[in-house]
């Protein structure tokens, strides 16, 4: 089960994000992203992103998703929606469900899969130990390449973020 | 607004058209995209009423599932060649998804459905931006990878394009409206000839951006949103109504005003690369755009349009400042011996 921990992982995490676009009230959104996020760094730490696996923890769930949580829970309803209390929300979220067993079937059964890059089965998914990237890891100097080489990227998101607050502020003030 | 705040989420939306049109990484390009959508919502929004927040809400909406295509298409680019350089496009699955995506952006049929309902709910000066420096973006795109883009795709976008922007602007008579499908009919014009002669998409670019300047600085000036108010324009100041009369004729395509100069490059071009029966079909659907802007200039210019006598009067605050005006109009009018200098956009 080892060896294809990365496919599990991505099966659960394709699950929960069905799991919230098939719109509950937010504060179940929130439960099953708190669960994607957490597979989504199992998937990153599985491919040696200890770093990036950190960041996903600390600053998604632990930052933005705190925030999103206390906001949607000063906003939220008497009887917020799960997913079997209404038939369109059981609906959508079953047809994901099947749709990702079906592709599971699929990859499992097939010897290559083609959708728009060609998988050769499920061993695919499974890490080796490929090459020699030396005594560093590669994503810690790729966080670091981007305070140097990729300064400007950094100005255009700052940018970008500095904007988002200012719209979001007077989007929200009105008139 | 408060006008520091406003001047900076205007040149938001400038920085993030420039990110999009300087970059060679698609990551920083679809940075970019989302810059300017982000940044214009607010200006989208200036008034603040239920028109606005839903024209604004469906903007975003479409918008955002543009860009979202547009990553997918980048990743599916960047499995296939390991590089994110903007040459060409390496894989024809990721090069549709990446037209249907800019087509989006566009408004090229069939995703045009949100043009004309965008452009109604908003401020005239909100309608001007949209229609005019929101098209640079995605066509600098469609001009980077015009060598990888599948050719039948784009040309059935382009020519039910011309088709809808025709058809779908005979029934208006709100302004921005008509406005919209020309938009929607121009943006057809420059994608077919994308792939055969990008220059001319370019050229085309150019002038529909200053006819469309001029049309809206018309309205401004007059205060006007729908064909009655614009037609009492004859009491306000007479000398709008001939300019008006210019202006959309040269929107029509007819010569010797400079509206003529893409259309006949276009045709000129397309029937060197031995297709016949398209641009036919696509001068004759310019007819369509042609029958509702002479419908304009009928009640506007050539005849007092009939109102009560209340009407006649028409009531106005100050006069609004119109910049560059005088020169916008000359040149949407009078460009057409200059075609020869077209060889400069290459």
């Amino acid at each position: 089960m080892m060896t294809y921990i990365v496919f599990i992982l991505s099966v659960i995490f394709v699950v929960s994000f069905v799991g919230f676009s098939s719109k509950p009230s937010p504060i179940y959104g929130g439960l099953v992203l708190i669960v994607s996020g957490g597979v989504g760094c199992g998937i990153i730490m599985n491919f040696g992103g200890s770093f990036l696996g950190l960041m996903v923890f600390l600053i998604y769930l632990g930052g933005m998703l705190v925030v999103f949580g206390y906001t949607t829970a000063m906003a939220t309803e008497q009887y917020p929606e799960v997913w079997v209390s209404n038939t369109t929300v059981m609906g959508v979220f079953l047809l994901g469900l099947l749709m990702e067993v079906m592709l599971v079937l699929y990859v499992l059964k097939s010897e290559e899969v083609g959708v728009v890059f060609k998988f050769s089965g499920v061993g695919d998914w499974a890490i080796y130990d490929t090459g020699d990237s030396g005594v560093f890891s590669e994503e810690i100097m790729g966080v670091a390449a981007l305070y140097s080489y990729g300064a400007w990227v950094v100005i255009v998101t700052g940018w970008s973020l500095l904007v988002g607050v200012l719209v979001i502020l007077e989007v929200t003030r009105g008139g | 607004m408060n006008p520091l705040i406003f001047t900076t989420i205007l040149m938001t939306v400038l920085l993030g058209t420039m990110i999009v049109m300087m970059s060679s990484h698609w990551l920083m390009i679809w940075i970019g995209f989302e810059m300017n959508l982000l940044a214009i919502i607010p200006i989208l929004m200036k008034k603040y009423n239920p028109r606005t927040m839903e024209a604004s809400t469906k903007y975003f909406l479409t918008q955002a599932t543009a860009s979202m295509l547009l990553m997918m298409a980048i990743i599916i680019n960047l499995m296939h060649s390991g590089q994110w350089t903007i040459t060409k496009i390496f894989n024809p699955t990721a090069s549709i998804i990446m037209t249907s995506a800019l087509a989006m952006k566009l408004g090229l049929t069939p995703f045009h459905f949100w043009v004309p309902e965008v452009t109604q709910g908003i401020s005239l000066t909100s309608g001007l931006i949209l229609l005019t420096w929101q098209k640079l973006a995605p066509m600098s795109i469609l001009y980077q990878i015009s060598p990888s883009i599948n050719l039948n795709i784009l040309l059935t976008m382009a020519v039910l394009s011309i088709l809808v922007g025709g058809w779908g602007g005979l029934n208006q008579t709100q302004l921005r409206k008509i406005m919209a499908y020309s938009s929607i009919a121009h943006m057809g014009w420059m994608t077919a000839v994308l792939v055969y002669n990008p220059t001319l998409t370019m050229l085309n670019m150019l002038i529909y951006i200053m006819m469309t300047l001029t049309m809206f600085m018309l309205f401004i000036h007059s205060s006007s949103t729908t064909t009655l108010s614009l037609s009492h324009t004859w009491n306000k100041t007479p000398l709008t109504t001939t300019l008006i009369l210019i202006t959309l004729l040269s929107m029509g395509g007819l010569p010797p005003l400079s509206g003529f100069m893409p259309k006949w490059m276009i045709i000129q071009e397309l029937t060197k690369n031995s297709s016949i029966i398209l641009p036919t079909l696509m001068a004759i659907m310019a007819l369509l755009n042609l029958y509702f802007y002479m419908r304009l200039t009928y009640s506007t210019s050539l005849t007092m349009f009939p109102s009560t006598n209340n009407m006649k009067m028409k009531w106005q605050f100050e006069t609004k400042r119109i910049t560059l005006l005088p020169p916008l109009i000359v040149m949407s009018s009078l460009l057409l011996p200059l075609t020869p200098m077209l060889s400069i956009l290459d």
